[in-house]
């Protein structure tokens, strides 16, 4: 595939036609968020499953600003991608001290600690009722509370953080990331400090995870408990993997793919999740390299019965 | 002072269920190499067999055998079903069946049980307290920690002193080496599994006359069972004792002066231990 | 004036020693050989030497300055490189990649680690290449690591120490798995490399020590039994009753 970016350009522009604007605003932030976790699923070989912390976090507090203190969409972003740069260093800082499976249950179990201290906290947080009431507020002089002005601005956000991503990808941190997931004892022999490397890659994760928080919150204009929660941590892992973590557009696809899913089955059943997990499960005994994998393979083929 | 050492023994009494709870999914983990993100809908679904069973026999023993039966019979399922089929897949792909799957299995409860929490009695022989001398403290707590230490023990005599026992902590190990010497890797993947499951659905079992159920219950305890092994270590049974004893007794008497952050405890005691001790309680660097 | 020394180094795993005493003088320029039986501890010691962990007890001077238990991820910077018995490359990665990281680690800056383009940067990619180059792996700098031979990832488990730019080589059997052909080449790789560092080498093939060495140290057991010329181990007594076996030179 030569020109995957058109191919992303054109998607952008011709998606709110297929589906409606605010569906397509959550498949894009639902990409940035999958782009931050492919950092450290695809590229270093970490299978975090605890993003929601990071997500979540920057939604609450920048939503909280936002409600409480009027703060601009651009202060907002700020604060939600320090937010997730610093609670991705806290987690990060602990998690990759241990590898493969403890590494996993850690990112799950710090995960949980924030989810149940988002519960407690009812005061701030509104626990399981979530964070109501939050703001679009207006750049200069341009209003986004309309569905389309809303689009245009966070696929705008997505270009960019798709940008940034590729830049991090191509940078020598994305080959020295990839080598410590090929070989990790050869890396740190060539001289690189492997956990400190993995941190590195846990906050611009997190922080890609906090960007994505803000636009959700905004999108919805509530921060609800989910955003915090395991099952959008797996969500995302899921969408990552089926979309293909071997590349760095796979998580775009995968949003497309697992938005459109649950969205179709929420309108269906009060008990979509069921569905959800049954399509978890299908999909996975199924469709295993993921569906840029399966593209690639049909790709692959027919160029050599040309 | 009276509170403190009855939530002292409230600690021992759910720490134990903890230890429980960290040890099936120790061996699930340990054996088959995927985190079982199934695990607390298992512990749930123990539960609520129970109530069912109870309901239609009448008889809280038979429930409490019956049940975690069950859960192993599904666990048994599951393992067939589909983690054995994606072996080749890898490890992302086995764990992200159990997470479909615990999807599917916490919102099964909500379809066959409703919504609402229930409460469940404990047994006629059970109900009441029991004169401690410092203390009248409940009859069937007392049960419970009983149950749990024979349940752990005879875990322990189980994988200490059974051949089988020794295969699987041999498979935790070493699974190629074990496959090597003949062993049907499969079998014991299918067994760790059953058992594992086993230990979550009486663990579930037990707790429902403490705390009742609630569809949550299964989400809420995953997260613990995870704390337990990330302290305890993978197939440590002193590890999974000690490191579910520890958060036990930490929530219980943080919920006698702070109900609310009782629960978060248990992961900022995980915390400020990996902190200290990155290879958890027992582990070597 | 010793480059690479170790006084009385040693580690223990629990009751077995693995590495006793070991005491070694690694002069500047010179090809320095460790031989001995499997387990004789000579890995263990180029891990000890290349800070996989560090020694129960003993001390480590690099240059006249004590690097004992330095982190292994700071031995590359200081000057050490060294290859694995084992290969141990990047499979998924191309030749000149593989290579490229290894460079990129020891450049004197980092700048534009996390936003400037992997093809800007002319002098690593330029001392990548030089160092495939050098083990005769140039032509095949876009191939990936896991599609090439085994002989050709020995030679490129070469590549990636010599990217470094070192001081000091430790070669772990370089012609481990190696067919009498894939050897004569290695030996004649080696050979070019004599001289221009110092090189700590490890091997089995006798005829390869033999060849290459200007001294030579003999590990049995964990412990040194014997030092010297090549002329001097053949006729060590000792050495010919733990390992030549009466072989003939």
């Amino acid at each position: 595939m030569k020109h995957p970016l058109v191919l992303v350009l054109a998607a952008v522009v011709l998606l709110p036609l297929v589906v409606r604007p605010a569906i397509a605003t959550e498949i894009w932030i639902f990409a940035i968020f999958g782009l931050g976790l492919n950092l450290l699923l695809g590229y270093t070989g970490l299978l975090s499953f605890g993003q929601a912390t990071f997500f979540g976090s920057a939604a609450y507090v920048a939503g909280y600003l936002l409600k409480h203190y009027g703060i601009g969409v651009f202060s907002a972003l700020g604060v939600g991608i320090g937010v997730g740069a610093l609670s991705a260093l806290l987690v990060g800082y602990l998690c990759v001290q241990r590898s493969g499976l403890y590494f996993i249950m850690l990112t799950f179990a710090l995960n949980q600690l924030f989810y149940f201290i988002a519960y407690q906290w009812t005061s701030v947080t509104g626990g399981e009722d979530g964070m109501p009431g939050i703001p679009r507020p207006p750049i200069l002089a341009i209003d986004f509370r309309s569905p389309v002005a809303y689009y245009v601005l966070v696929s705008a956000l997505f270009l960019l953080s798709l940008w940034v991503m590729k830049r991090v990808v191509e940078s020598p941190l994305g080959r020295i990331l990839q080598a410590i997931r090929e070989n990790e004892v050869r890396a740190e022999a060539v001289g690189y400090n492997a956990p400190r490397f993995k941190l590195l890659a846990f906050v611009i994760g997190g922080a890609f995870s906090g960007f994505a928080g803000v636009l959700y919150a905004m999108l919805f204009g509530i921060v609800p408990l989910e955003s915090i929660g395991f099952v959008f941590s797996g969500n995302v892992v899921f969408a990552t993997l089926i979309g293909g973590s071997g590349s760095l557009y796979g998580p775009i696809i995968g949003s497309v793919v697992f938005i459109w899913l649950s969205e179709s089955m929420s309108v269906v059943w009060a008990r979509w999740p069921l569905l959800l997990g049954v399509a978890f499960v299908i999909v996975v005994l199924f469709l295993r390299g993921g569906v840029v994998e399966a593209f690639s393979r049909i790709w692959r083929f027919s160029k050599r019965t040309t | 002072m009276t509170l403190l050492l009855g939530q002292i023994l409230n600690g021992i009494a759910t720490g134990m269920l903890y230890a429980l709870m960290g040890l099936g999914l120790s061996l699930i983990t340990g054996v088959l190499n995927i985190p079982n993100f199934a695990h607390g809908a298992l512990f749930a679904i123990g539960a609520y067999f129970l109530v069912s069973v109870v309901g239609l026999l009448g008889n809280f023993w038979l429930g409490l055998m019956v049940a975690p039966l069950g859960v192993a019979l599904l666990g048994l399922a599951i393992e067939w079903a589909g983690v054995r089929r994606l072996y080749s897949a890898g490890h992302d792909y086995q764990l992200l069946f159990t997470f479909g799957l615990a999807l599917i299995l916490n919102e099964l409860i909500i379809v066959i049980w409703g919504p609402v929490g229930i409460s469940h009695l404990p047994p006629a022989l059970l109900r009441g307290g029991m004169d401690l001398g410092f203390t009248f403290y409940p009859k069937y707590r007392l049960f419970v920690m009983l149950m749990a230490g024979l349940l752990v023990v005879a875990t322990w005599l189980f994988l200490e002193k059974t051949r089988y026992g020794a295969i699987m902590r041999a498979g935790i190990e070493n699974k190629e080496m074990v496959s090597l010497l003949g062993i049907d890797i499969h079998r014991l993947f299918t067994a760790a599994f059953a058992l594992g499951a086993y230990l979550a659905g009486i663990a579930g079992a037990l707790t429902a006359p403490i705390r009742g159920l609630s569809p949550g219950m299964g989400v809420d305890m995953l997260g613990i069972a995870f704390v337990v092994v990330a302290l305890g270590g993978l197939g440590n049974l002193l590890g999974a004792i000690a490191a579910g004893l520890l958060i036990g007794i930490a929530q219980a008497v943080v919920a006698a002066y702070w109900t609310e952050a009782s629960t978060a405890v248990i992961f900022a005691v995980m915390a400020a231990v990996l902190l200290v001790r990155p290879q958890g309680l027992f582990g070597i660097r | 004036m010793a480059l690479l020394e170790t006084h009385d180094l040693s580690k223990s795993f629990g009751a077995l020693s693995a590495v006793n005493a070991v005491s070694l003088r690694i002069a500047a320029g010179t090809l320095h050989s460790i031989i001995g039986p499997n387990g004789a501890g000579k890995t263990t010691l180029f891990n000890l030497l290349t800070g996989q962990f560090p020694p129960t007890a003993g001390r480590i001077l690099f240059d006249g300055r004590d690097i004992t238990g330095t982190a292994a991820h700071r031995i590359a910077h200081l000057g050490l490189a060294r290859s694995f018995q084992r290969t141990n490359v990047f499979p998924a990665f191309t030749l000149l990649d593989n290579v490229w990281v290894a460079a990129f680690a020891c450049s004197r800056s980092w700048r534009g680690l996390v936003w400037r383009r992997t093809d800007r940067y002319a002098e690593v990619t330029a001392r990548a290449r030089a160092a495939l180059a050098d083990v005769g792996l140039a032509e095949k700098a876009d191939r990936l690591a896991r599609e090439i031979s085994h002989g050709e990832q020995r030679q490129l488990e070469l590549a990636i120490a010599l990217a470094a730019a070192p001081r000091v080589l430790l070669l772990d059997e370089p012609a481990a798995g190696l067919s009498p052909e894939e050897t004569r080449r290695m030996v004649a790789l080696v050979r070019t490399l004599k001289g221009r560092y110092t090189i700590v080498l490890i091997e089995h093939k006798i005829d390869i020590i033999m060849s290459v060495s200007d001294r030579i140290s003999v590990m049995h057991f964990g412990a040194l039994i014997a030092e010297g010329t090549p002329a001097e181990i053949q006729r060590n007594p000792e050495v010919r009753r733990a390992y030549l076996g009466g072989m003939a030179a």
